[in-house]
């Protein structure tokens, strides 16, 4: 591979202007009508205006109390400060005692505000009185106060004692310069603004108001955004996320929230919004952006020169360590030579179809599946009828896995965290009563790809869809398996031996379908920086085009068919900038195999927003952490997006957490008017940078991977294993050490003991069924026939000398299990066997000054004086759920606390991990649970270990445990249950507390 | 736990026992070291035909494919076997990571095998006394293979040396001079040179074979076995185990075996007592006023400080 060529991209592909892009387009020109004028949906930087305002990126979250007697509205605002609130609005405070009202109250700190005064007169003269007793400079203070009559004497009377306070109410949509007295300094108005659900039109109208003020009286106002929602409960915070966004992009100096969810909730969608998604950073950050510079400027009354105020540098990196200042400007973009490129054609930098949005609306596509196929039917056939607009099967950890619903190993995980799949009958079953014709379907499948594809194109057949017309995707994509998801079956080689089958198979018959889907995602779950992410997503890329190339294929039989799967964070704009990034990168990787079809360069992107994001404290909070994450992905330009369920972090979703979910992408379509622009922030300063940023990361990245020989030979040394560990690692540990900050679970805690309906399975009762009905199909099957083609499956393993998918596809067809089928090929392959390698040293460089971390490394160092050795621990997973971020992030920060860690091998049973703790004579197991086997896994451990003698073994459980397990898992005998966002340290202080009080 | 208890849970092979008789002599308490070494007392038996193995070489070479390997083998054979790994501890911790299990998957599982990882103490190597006496429990409960597996670092192959029968040292081609990685002390001590991981390249394995070889002859002390292996494809194995076992039986059928022990038995009383001399004077005051005074930088006459101790203490 050469790498001389990266930079020939540069020059290779045209640059694109407007007229270039209309050109193309045709007479499918699309127009929107903002404020009389026609806009187009996209907007190019030859064009571009470049206005900016100097409003930094912070906005005091305001909160309304209306008073009934001082005392209570008093004890309501210091709870409601505790959440993390600095601007307090007190309505009808006429005959409050003040010495009571705001009692304890900082009002020199926050904004104080006070609205439906009659007497202003008298209350201010109280209100000074009070300042002067209890020593407050007045001058300082900030806040308004609504004075309906305002006279000039009163104003400067007023101004006098509170030069910094807003007298004056003006709506922003009623504003017009002659209406205000000439007297009134404008930092003494208070503008509100009613955001409206159109996003883009809101930021562009907030932005000209604000440069307006600017350009024309020299004073930044200061606007207040209102945002009402008339939509009922839950769903009314998708509405007022996605109305802050558009305030804060627009740059408010203040949110006030009117809606009936309860106020912490309300409260910490903004503080989600400030601290996880870091939008109090920059300040103005669309500035540049074309589209909004355009519409920005049309609104502005005057035009005059573009001015600059100074401002600082307050540098602040985020986890890929770039470097973020305080705001951006043309000076920061200059000289960035990806700019110039557009939409729809290579390198495709603004999305890969023309019209984007316009024309065809991202795809909803849920991944759900549970229990049966029966089950899972009901479900896809009710989302479908209520509005979503593909299919996308989780099947469960025994089907990943290969192994039949009767398989001894597999007990505990039939049926959860996804459907179990084990013949052409289940399959057949799955897609009952849906047209195939029609609806594209994706499968997350890597391990078992074989009999899964195999009886997905028996079940077409038997339908009457034509191979030709089916559409969909297969996950496909084993290299990331070795990385971080374990759901692998044989080893590397054998794998991407497979890979190549699938791809000359679909290539020939399939041409509809997409034979792989690229995937980030699973690495952003595992704790990947957005530039590990994106460089060893497109490092894989890279070896399947090598695997397909290898096999025989032309670059544009199948790279068209290539897509890619990302996962989108909290990082607002890391996250645009990541994808946007991507399929620059992308173009420029694939442009070195001589693509003829311009298609082959294209990056596709299906995203889901991150599961790791969520969190089991206060889970209403989570559909504020996915509407961010779903505005990021649809901002970035995905062509299908999965929205998280809240409860995700505890469970599988329910019917109404489902709908939730899917509401949120139906909102955003229907309500919010982003489908009428592409790339709508394309150009903004910040994001431009920020892209820029993240090629050049994820270039060197690539580099390296390249330069050991690719993807394949990069994951037999573990590099990018290791390095994701160790960003994940430091990741958890700035989140222990408070430096990341999360809403809930490190910061405005709050005691939420509302319990939220959960989704159970009965997975012995799925296992039954599932039992019965592959006992029923051996039976009637001909057994001769299928051990005949099973045979023949193993010996083309051996002999590689047909197609293992057409092979699969015969025996499929005869009925052959999924089992069975696997189990062929192991014959040959081997099951694979991961290396254990470990970032150990790197949680302890963070912590070295954290108090908490010494206390419990002494007391370890105290446990090995009283007992003779270190504590020890067997860090283990149960059954097939192979997700190993949590355990080995417990495992090396335990061993850097000074725990003796074993390690258990992946995908033991109960039993197995019970041996092994009895002989390496461990204090304490931890077990790791993610995939929900916990109930029947957990006793069966504790009850084996007991077995071998005597029991004074501690069980520790974290993960994904619903709450209302806790007490089921204490009454089995666990002794400790930590749930997700767990402070790593902190849970080794309380086990190893708990240990030395049993051991007493 | 009374002492019969132990001793009767070692001999019926009563794996929990067995576990909590490993931590006791692993036990750093003075009343567990005391109850450690009346146990081991009653353990001991040098006429044990168990073979006791050792396996060394450099990090990433395949030790732990290479045993599980092994170790499957034997098992299949309905030979017991037990494995002491040895992790190092971190120096600034005290904590280790053992994850030698995840690379004995079949071992970790199956009951003819016992797989024991044990952190090293800081000590480099990590062979010490534990060591030993774990085997010596090992064989008590009747276990017919005992491996140890330790990093190829320092004083750690002469250490393991002298506690095993057989030495099998691994190791694979590089690319570049290939006898720099086989430190010349180690030729001189191990029984069997296995040359690992074959399937990458086989032409290369062989002229390492054959460089190894003619090596060999050079020092004609002993007659060492070089053998070549796939551990990850299994390959051969069986061929090297009939190898070590042929070695043994030979050893054992002379007599050789039995000395070896004993001499090894001899040598690590020896050793321990010294230990132990040496720990006292450590706790003796002349001894740590004396050190003091020679980590004073400006102290001039070194040799009288050692003279006084030898003196006070009544050494010489």
């Amino acid at each position: 591979m050469k790498h001389n060529q990266h930079t020939k991209t540069n020059n290779f592909f045209i640059k694109q202007t407007k007229s270039d892009w209309l050109k193309r387009l045709g007479d499918r020109r699309i127009k929107n009508k903002f404020n009389n004028i026609f806009f187009d949906p996209i907007y190019f930087q030859n064009n571009r205006k470049n206005i900016s305002h100097n409003k930094d990126g912070e906005w005091a979250i305001t909160h309304k109390i209306k008073i009934k007697n001082s005392l209570s509205a008093n004890s309501e605002a210091l709870k409601i400060l505790n959440l993390g609130v600095n601007s307090i609005t007190f309505i009808n405070a006429d005959n409050s005692d003040l010495n009571v009202l705001l009692k304890n109250i900082q009002i020199d700190i926050i904004r104080i505000n006070f609205e439906k005064v009659f007497d202003v007169d008298k209350f201010i003269r109280l209100f000074h009185k009070f300042c002067i007793k209890n020593k407050i400079n007045s001058n300082n203070l900030q806040g308004f106060i609504n004075c309906k009559s305002l006279t000039k004497d009163k104003y400067f009377k007023y101004k006098k004692i509170l030069p910094n306070f807003q007298f004056l109410k003006i709506k922003t949509i009623n504003f017009k310069t002659k209406s205000i007295q000439k007297y009134i300094d404008f930092k003494n108005i208070l503008f509100v603004h009613n955001v409206d659900k159109n996003m883009i039109e809101e930021i562009s109208f907030l932005r000209s108001f604000r440069i307006n003020i600017e350009q024309s009286k020299n004073i930044s106002p200061f606007i207040e955004a209102i945002i009402n929602t008339k939509n009922s409960n839950y769903h009314n915070l998708i509405e007022t996320c996605s109305k802050s966004i558009t305030a804060i992009l627009g740059g408010c100096d203040s949110i006030l929230v009117n809606s009936k969810i309860r106020d912490t909730l309300k409260i910490q969608q903004q503080l989600i919004l400030k601290y996880e998604s870091n939008l109090n950073k920059v300040s103005d950050s669309l500035h540049g952006s074309y589209l909004i510079e355009e519409l920005t400027n049309s609104l502005l009354d005057s035009k005059k020169n573009n001015f600059k105020l100074p401002f600082e540098n307050n540098y602040w990196a985020g986890p890929e360590e770039i470097k973020l200042k305080s705001k951006y400007d043309q000076n920061d973009t200059e000289g960035l030579t990806h700019t110039k490129y557009g939409v729809g054609i290579p390198p495709y930098l603004r999305g890969p179809y023309l019209t984007m949005y316009c024309d065809k609306k991202w795809t909803i596509r849920q991944y759900a599946g549970f229990s049966t196929a029966e089950e899972s039917n009901k479900f896809y056939k009710k989302n479908l009828k209520a509005g979503q607009s593909g299919l996308s099967v989780a099947f469960d950890l025994p089907t990943h896995r290969g192994y039949d619903s009767d398989h001894l190993r597999v007990f505990g995980d039939v049926g959860k965290a996804g459907v179990a799949i084990d013949s052409v009958e289940d399959m057949e079953i799955l897609f009952n009563g849906i047209d195939l014709n029609n609806i594209s379907v994706s499968m997350t499948m890597n391990g078992a790809i074989l009999p899964i594809m195999a009886f997905f194109i028996v079940v077409a057949k038997k339908n009457g869809v034509k191979l030709k017309n089916l559409r969909g995707t297969i996950q496909n994509d084993i290299l990331k398996e070795f990385m971080v998801r374990n759901t692998y079956i044989y080893p590397p080689n054998p794998s991407m031996r497979i890979v190549s089958d699938i791809f000359n198979y679909t290539s020939k018959n399939m041409p509809k379908f997409n034979s792989i889907s690229v995937s980030g995602y699973h690495m952003l779950e595992a704790g990947a920086s957005a530039d590990l992410e994106i460089a060893y997503t497109l490092a894989d890329g890279l070896e399947y085009v090598r695997t397909g190339l290898k096999a025989g294929l032309d670059i544009d039989d199948f790279a068209p068919r290539l897509s890619f799967f990302w996962g989108v964070g909290m990082n607002f704009f890391t996250e645009i900038a990541k994808i946007r990034a991507a399929r620059y990168l992308w173009t420029e990787l694939i442009q070195e195999f001589n693509p003829k079809n311009p298609k082959s360069l294209m990056l596709r992107s299906h995203c889901q927003t991150s599961g790791w994001s969520l969190i089991a404290q206060e889970p209403e909070n989570n559909i504020t952490r996915t509407t961010i994450e779903a505005i990021g992905a649809v901002f970035a330009g995905t062509q299908s997006l999965h929205t998280n369920a809240m409860d995700e972090a505890i469970s599988l979703p329910t019917n109404s957490s489902a709908k939730i979910a899917r509401d949120t992408q139906l909102y955003l379509q229907k309500e919010t008017g982003i489908c009428n622009f592409i790339d709508p922030l394309g150009g903004s300063h910040y994001l431009e940078t920020l892209t820029d940023s993240l090629i050049k990361n994820a270039r060197s990245y690539i580099n390296e991977i390249e330069k050991v020989g690719g993807m394949s030979k990069a994951i037999d040394l573990g590099i990018p294993k290791l390095k994701i560990e160790k960003s994940a690692i430091q990741r958890q540990s700035s989140i222990d050490l408070n430096k990341s900050l999360i809403i809930g679970l490190n910061c405005f805690k709050t005691k939420n003991n509302k319990k939220i309906k959960i989704l159970e399975i009965n997975n012995e009762l799925v296992q039954k069924k599932q039992i019965k009905k592959i006992t029923n199909l051996k039976k009637k099957r001909n057994v001769n026939k299928v051990t005949k083609l099973l045979d023949k499956l193993t010996s083309c393993c051996r002999n590689n000398n047909e197609n293992l998918l057409s092979i699969a596809i015969e025996a499929a067809e005869l009925g052959a299990t999924l089992g069975e089928i696997s189990f062929a090929c192991e014959k040959v392959f081997g099951r694979y066997q991961a290396k254990t390698i470990m970032n150990t040293g790197v949680y302890e460089k963070k912590h070295i000054n954290n108090k908490q971390f010494m206390s419990a490394r002494k007391l370890s160092d105290k446990f090995e004086l009283n007992n003779g050795r270190r504590p020890r621990i067997l860090a283990a997973k149960l059954g097939q759920d192979g997700h190993d971020r949590g355990i080995k992030i417990i495992a090396t920060c335990f061993s850097d606390i000074g725990f003796d860690v074993d390690i258990a091998p992946l995908f033991g049973t109960p039993e197995e991990v019970a041996k092994q703790a009895v002989e390496n004579d461990v204090h304490i197991v931890g077990i790791s649970s993610l995939a929900g086997g916990h109930k029947t896994l957990i006793p069966k451990l504790i009850n084996s270990i007991n077995a071998y003698g005597e029991n004074k073994i501690m069980i520790v459980v974290g993960g994904i445990i619903p709450k209302k397990d806790y007490n089921f898992l204490y009454k089995s005998g666990v002794s400790q249950i930590f749930g997700p966002g767990t402070i790593v340290s902190q849970a080794a202080l309380e086990v190893l507390k708990k240990l030395t009080d049993g051991i007493n | 736990m009374e002492l019969i208890d132990y001793l009767n849970g070692i001999k019926n092979n009563n794996r929990y026992i067995i576990a909590k008789a490993i931590s006791l002599v692993e036990s750093t308490l003075k009343k567990d070291k005391k109850k450690a070494s009346e146990l081991l007392d009653r353990c001991i038996n040098i006429s044990n035909k168990s073979i006791r193995i050792a396996i060394s070489g450099n990090p990433g070479v395949g030790k732990s494919t290479f045993i599980e390997a092994l170790g499957s083998y034997l098992v299949d054979k309905k030979l017991r076997t037990a494995i002491i790994t040895i992790d190092p501890s971190s120096t600034v911790s005290g904590g280790s990571i053992l994850a030698d299990k995840t690379r004995m998957k079949n071992l970790s599982k199956n009951k003819y095998a016992y797989v024991r990882p044990a952190a090293n103490d800081c000590e480099l190597g990590g062979i010490n006394q534990n060591t030993r006496d774990t085997i010596s429990i090992f064989e008590t409960a009747g276990y017919d293979v005992i491996i140890i597996e330790t990093v190829g670092v320092g004083q750690s192959e002469i250490d393991v040396r002298s506690i095993t029968d057989i030495f099998l040292y691994l190791t694979q081609f590089e690319n570049g001079d290939v006898l720099q990685f086989i430190k010349k002390g180690i030729l001189e001590i191990c029984d069997f040179i296995i040359i690992n991981k074959i399937d990458l390249d086989l032409e290369k394995s062989k002229s390492l074979k054959f460089l190894i070889e003619n090596n060999l002859k050079l020092i004609k002390s002993r007659s060492q076995s070089v053998f070549l292996c796939s551990a990850i494809e299994g390959n051969y194995i069986g061929y090297i185990w009939s190898g070590v076992k042929d070695f043994f039986e030979k050893n054992w059928k002379k007599g050789k075996i039995q000395s070896i022990r004993e001499n090894q038995n001899i040598n690590w009383y020896k050793q321990r007592l010294k230990k132990q001399i040496f720990k006292k004077i450590e706790e003796s005051n002349i001894y740590k006023k004396n050190i003091k005074k020679l980590e004073n930088k400006n102290f001039k006459n070194p040799n009288t400080l050692l003279l006084e101790i030898i003196e006070v203490l009544k050494l010489n």
